[in-house]
């Protein structure tokens, strides 16, 4: 068999280096600048700090097929190589380029959630460059441990495109937490850099500042306090995960009673002004509350998008102004020239969506069905999202009421389809 | 030059069969069956193999004879001037259609085992394909779906206990899925707002492929699951300890 | 059956006025059934180039997953560094099957040859309605449009499998390709289907109303009668088809639940309704697409037999018998249909009443392959292109017909379901049968319809070429799918199992870029021969048929004399006269004598 399999390995790969040379390839992949940040905000990014940015970005982070740690990151460059580059696998069966092969369709090259497939999907595949991660065992603002990571691979995503990945040979979803984390890092210091390039450089008096670490030791002191606050962030995650006190949980062994007595104090929590999870998740628990808000990454492009209109306005306004001077007219005419761009990026932009608050009913808990899961989540809220966490005004037994509360409503007798139950409407007022 | 036709078509019977020999023996065959019925489901497969191989090398061979001998370049013989014949055509229909009615006959039982005759033992896991995972929701300890107590699973590995008649549910949650184990050589749609049944009975312990084989969206090839047999004792402990994680409430301060 | 029926006035009508045109009238919106044929075999042509181009796809991503596909990469969808997404992988493997089945392979045989074929082979001077016949080959421009301008649509085109299963197809948030891509794909599919409907109509009408003085049914070539039983499948299957895609297109457009269990949703997202049923579209898609099947190979089988015949020398072996087991194909076709939902979930009982009746169905296959030895046994065998084309049909039918058997036996099928082992077999039948009857019946009929031969040297290097890249390609399907190995999956290797199979994949997608590259010899020997190729005169192959005592190529009404009709079309060798040919027309030297 393996004789028969390398001859016609041999034989193909022969064909299809002529084949390659013959035709010759497309060009390796590029991390791509995120561009709503570059022209959202009061100036636009000038496209020679773009490429500056990207050459610093570069010099950090190396190449989608070829990364680079510098030591300060604490990145395993190992670890790395296995998930970036094309896709292959070696004789002995080890596969490299795992990003390309699991993650890049949705989450994108750069990371940013823009592979092919993330228009169609929803909710859309994570961006990773802001850092924010929904489902994780940490504190609201903190970053997620590698555990964290490593646990939504392993379970998926229920109740989204996320799949498991918990059958990947061992290592290679270490690979991939540590490849995710590289990209957040690297999505980090390109927001960073943009906004040191927007604070302290651009050009005064004729003169341009130039993004230039290598010829600026300055600039390079700077850019390290960067990186090794973003990987502070990173470490320090650790630290910062939600531990209930032994003492508050309840116990595995509870009676019946003791259970049902704790979901009817949930649920008067529930509905309670208190805790206010009404609000969202609606008289029924079907999610069918308030719906107007955003998730960030929605958020961010929606306010960009709405910056657009605001100054397409702001300008149509200008012109209508009586006495212009030619100064004026050449503001104008050069904000309608920045708007060109800033329309450009807003037309790759995906449509925006609203924030859904959960339909506590279909027993489907995308960050991990565990009572902890569900503790941490009331205890800090969501990352990320409009929920917001009650662990500083609610003492922890009460937190545990609401977690059996909001457990036991999948099972809860509801008719069909679930109608508010007189007994909730009659808490909520 | 005329002769090279007749022998490029004996090519098709030789390479045919070949193809067959040389896939056994690098080991390109059925997947290992480690099922009760699965031997039953191979022996029809190889029964029509071979059946099939033989009609197959036959007519094959009398279509390259025919290729050789009545070559028009070589063959001087007078043209057979001929319409047909009644007895030969009674006879090739006749063969044909009782064995083949003999294979479909032969094939019912092992069908209806396979597709009809569920076995009364209660379900022992609830398995819902969406896309792109396989989820699966034991009953717990209540031994009734839809409880507080079920334990859900969403890392597509399915536990079983082998060496017993297992009887599994099978729902959807989008679109059409099919729940595939090449091991246990069993296959069923699965259809959203319907359910179905599977049932079969290990006779290995050890993890064995889950496929999706019916086309369910871009991330169909995703869909990758992985069922393990184990002894019951084992697979009682495996619940235990499924339960225990998912009741966790508390986390080693050491974290 | 000795019905001899009188001239058709109002074709004849036509035929006058088709005279009378400009180039415009002549060659773009001609009358004329034999530029209507040609119109359909140019497009089909075209359609299987980019068929096979979207195969290319496949067999680049089987082989070499997730790597840059160099030169047709960014065609076929590539994005990121110039990988295959996995729902343009979905998308190539969904559109491949469709182009192939409803742009080349249906059009091919009944629109290409059915309209070139029968009114010379039955001695008519037109269709029987030209008008009708015309309008069959436009409505497929917008079909072609639809389908067409469905890659470029936000999504891409199709990607719910050539079978469009409902909820896929009909959620609209699904799957990328469920957007409009999805309903371009229906639209096509429904314009396809009124072209069909049409043209079978008008084959019917004309098979039955304008043969020739002489030309009893059973005096028909095999051509001619499998042409005219695919007519009938096809006007009693396409309604239900027609009937279903509107009902999908309802249910994605007006909020109709046709398909759609209550509360169905996929991707977060509601149906409009809900309270139907996903496996009916099975049913009636299968109702209409198992009939089809037999569409797409039953007139193969009747060129085959007619091209076997010629080059034999001899007479069809047993032509009633393959009359009678066309019919039967057409009869069993109906109570089939079954057998492709084995596993879908239908009623268990079900499975076995479709297992016998798919079992019996092999039958008149048996019979017709068992008679095309019969015709050999004992000619004198001419290894001409077209025969050799022929001949290779009946060779890899029977590995398609063999293959057949599997998938029946119900305990079997479940496990080779949606395998490799039903692609091997599809392809067999559909690729190594009906694509080699069809490159057959152009090198044979060619001369009839440009007056030129095609160049049989290069016509040979073609077949050989073919002939053993096919099954270098499709042969390997079977052991892949007796291994389980999935169909319709972006990464096989996902799962380790199927490691093993990379490099025989690998194997067969070198071998599929060959075989596509090796269809240039065919493209240029043919438009080279159709210029520059040897003239030919009326009946270049000493063939019996009528078609060939029309003029080559035939003008405007095809004969420059009455046919009329002394026997059937298979008179080889026949002792009563010298020739070793006796065509349909020749008056014979004595008395004639009653069939």
């Amino acid at each position: 068999m393996a004789n028969l399999n390398r001859s016609i390995v041999r034989l193909t790969a022969l064909g299809g280096l002529l084949f390659s040379l013959g035709c010759g390839s497309s060009e390796p992949p590029a991390f791509r600048l995120n561009m709503v940040a570059m022209t959202s905000g009061e100036v636009t990014v000038a496209e020679d700090y773009q490429q500056e940015i990207a050459n610093v970005l570069d010099g950090v982070f190396g190449t989608p097929d070829h990364p680079r740690v510098i030591s300060e990151t604490g990145l395993d460059q190992s670890l790395l190589d296995m998930a970036a580059g094309p896709a292959w696998s070696d004789d002995a069966g080890a596969n490299y380029g795992l990003y390309r092969k699991h993650c890049v369709h949705c989450h994108g090259i750069s990371g940013d959630g823009r592979g092919p497939t993330a228009r169609f999907l929803n909710p859309y595949p994570r961006d990773y460059r802001p850092a924010v991660f929904k489902f994780k065992s940490t504190v609201n603002a903190a970053q997620p441990t590698d555990d964290d990571l490593h646990r939504v691979l392993i379970n998926g995503v229920p109740g989204t495109s996320m799949p498991s990945f918990a059958l990947l040979p061992s290592g290679e979803v270490e690979s991939l937490v540590e490849y995710v984390k590289y990209l957040s890092m690297r999505g980090q210091l390109e927001t960073a850099l943009t906004n040191f390039t927007n604070d302290e450089l651009g050009v005064d008096d004729g003169e341009r500042f130039a993004l230039d670490p290598l010829n600026d030791p300055e600039q390079g002191e700077i850019i390290k306090e960067m990186l090794a606050e973003i990987v502070e962030g990173w470490d320090a995650a650790g630290d910062q995960v939600i531990a209930p006190a032994e003492e508050t949980a309840p116990l595995d062994d509870r009676s019946p009673q003791e259970i049902a007595q704790s979901v009817e104090a949930g649920r008067k929590l529930f509905y309670g002004k208190q805790a206010n999870c009404y609000t969202c998740h609606g008289p029924t628990g079907l999610g069918d509350g308030q719906q107007d808000d955003y998730h960030v990454w929605n958020k961010a492009n929606k306010l960009f998008m709405d910056e657009i209109a605001n100054e397409e306005l702001r300008i149509q306004e200008g012109w209508e102004g009586d006495d212009l001077t030619k100064e004026d007219k050449d503001d104008l005419r050069a904000r309608e020239e920045a708007l060109v761009a800033r329309r450009e990026v807003a037309s790759t932009l995906y449509p925006v969506r609203n924030a859904i608050p959960r339909n506590l009913r279909q027993g489907v808990y995308r960050g991990g069905r565990r009572p902890i899961d569900v503790f941490r989540k009331i205890h800090t809220g969501i990352a990320g999202s409009p929920m917001p966490g009650i662990g500083t005004t609610l003492s922890e037994e009460q937190l545990w009421n609401i977690v059996d509360y909001v457990l036991s409503l999948p099972y809860e007798a509801a008719s069909q389809p679930q109608r508010a139950l007189a007994e909730n409407i009659a808490e909520i007022n | 030059m005329n002769r090279f036709w007749s022998l490029l078509f004996l090519l098709v019977p030789i390479f045919g069969v070949a193809t067959f020999v040389l896939a056994g023996q690098y080991n390109i065959w059925l997947p290992r069956d480690v099922s009760t019925h699965g031997s039953t489901i191979d022996g029809l497969f190889m029964f029509i193999l071979y059946l099939t191989g033989a009609v197959f090398i036959v007519t094959e061979l009398v279509l390259f004879y025919f290729m050789w001998k009545y070559d028009g370049g070589k063959n001087k013989e007078k043209v057979q001037y001929s319409h047909g014949s009644h007895t030969l055509e009674v006879v090739w229909t006749i063969i044909p259609a009782v064995t083949l009615l003999f294979i479909a006959i032969y094939q019912m039982d092992a069908w209806a085992s396979a597709k009809m005759r569920a076995p009364d033992v209660p379900i022992i896991c609830e398995v819902t394909g969406r896309q792109f995972n396989w989820d699966f929701r034991y009953p717990g300890p209540d031994g009734e779906l839809y409880t507080v107590d079920d334990i859900v699973r969403t890392d597509g590995k399915l536990y079983l206990p082998v060496d017993e008649e297992i009887l599994l549910r099978i729902t959807s949650a989008d679109v059409l899925h099919s729940f595939f184990l090449p091991n246990l050589r069993m296959k069923q749609d699965v259809i959203p707002g319907m359910q179905q049944s599977m049932w079969f009975k290990a006779t290995e312990t050890g993890g064995f492929d889950i496929v999706c084989a019916e086309l369910c969206g871009w991330g169909h090839y995703k869909m990758k699951g992985r069922v393990y047999f184990m002894p019951r004792p084992e697979f009682e402990a495996k619940l235990d300890e499924m339960a225990r994680e998912q009741n966790t409430r508390l986390v080693a301060t050491a974290e | 059956m000795s019905t001899v029926p009188a001239d058709s006035v109002v074709a004849k009508d036509h035929a006058e006025h088709a005279h009378a045109g400009g180039f415009l009238q002549s060659y773009v919106f001609s009358l004329d059934h034999k530029i209507i044929g040609l119109q359909f075999l140019f497009s089909t042509l075209i359609w299987f180039f980019v068929g096979g181009m979207l195969a290319l796809g496949i067999r680049w991503q089987l082989a070499y997953p997730w790597r840059p596909m160099p030169i047709l990469g960014n065609m076929v969808g590539a994005t990121e560094g110039g990988q295959i997404p996995p729902e343009a992988y979905t998308m190539l493997v969904t559109m491949h099957a469709t182009v192939m089945i409803f742009f080349v392979i249906i059009p091919v045989l009944a629109g290409a040859f059915g309209n070139f074929l029968i009114p010379l082979m039955i001695g008519a001077d037109d269709m029987a309605v030209p008008f009708l016949n015309m309008a069959s080959y436009w409505v497929m421009w917008p079909a072609f449009i639809a389908m067409g301008t469905s890659f470029f649509v936000e999504g891409g085109a199709s990607q719910g499998g050539w079978t469009a299963y409902p909820p896929l197809s009909v959620l609209v948030d699904s799957n990328p390709g469920s957007g409009s891509g999805q309903t371009l794909w229906l639209i096509g599919l429904t314009l396809v289907g009124i072209s069909s409907m049409m043209g079978s109509v008008n084959y019917m009408t004309t098979i039955i109303q304008m043969r020739a003085p002489g030309m009893t049914m059973f005096r028909l070539p095999m051509t001619i009668w499998a042409m005219f039983i695919t007519a009938i499948l096809q006007a009693f299957a396409l309604p239900v088809l027609t009937a279903a895609g509107f009902m999908q297109l309802s249910d994605r457009l007006a909020g109709t639940g046709f398909f759609l269990a209550e509360g169905a949703m996929a991707n977060n997202s509601e149906a409009a309704s809900g309270g139907g049923q996903p496996l009916l579209w099975q049913h009636l898609f299968w109702f209409y697409s198992h009939p089809a099947v037999y569409i797409m190979i039953l007139p193969a089988m009747g060129m085959v037999s007619d091209i076997l015949s010629c080059f034999s020398r001899k007479p069809l072996f047993g032509y009633k018998p393959m009359v009678y087991s066309i019919a039967g194909i057409a009869g069993l076709g109906f109570i089939v249909w079954g057998h492709h939902m084995f596993v879908s979930g239908m009623n268990a009982a079900l499975g076995m009443t479709f297992m016998v009746s798919t079992m019996m169905i092999a039958l008149p296959s048996a019979i017709k392959t068992f008679n095309w030895l019969g015709t050999m046994w004992g000619g004198k065998i001419e290894f001409t292109t077209p025969m050799l084309f022929a001949i290779a049909f009946v060779s890899m039918f029977i590995i398609g017909g063999l293959s057949g058997i599997f998938m029946a036996a119900t305990p079997v099928d479940i496990f080779i379901h949606d395998t490799y082992y039903i692609v091997a077999h599809f392809h067999y039948v559909l690729f190594a049968g009906t694509a080699m009857a069809v490159f057959a019946g152009i090198y044979f009929w060619f001369p009839k319809m440009f007056g030129r031969m095609m160049n049989d040297s290069w016509g040979k290097l073609h077949f050989a070429l073919t002939f053993i890249l096919m099954n270098c390609v499709f042969y390997p399907m079977h052991i892949l799918g007796m291994q389980g190995f999935p169909r319709r999956l972006a990464d096989p290797y996902h799962y380790e199992t199927f490691r093993n199979l990379l490099p025989i994949n690998q194997f067969m997608s070198w071998c599929a870029f060959a075989l596509v590259g090796v269809q240039i010899i065919f493209v240029l020997n043919f438009f080279w021969s159709m210029f520059f190729g040897q003239r030919a005169g009326r009946n270049p192959w000493n063939a019996n048929g009528l078609e060939w005592q029309a003029p080559s190529p035939p003008g405007h009404g095809n004969f420059d004399f009455q046919p009329v009709i002394y026997r059937g079309p298979y008179e080889y060798s026949s002792p009563e006269v010298e020739a070793d040919y006796y065509p349909q027309t020749q008056p014979p030297a004595e008395e004639p004598k009653p069939e």
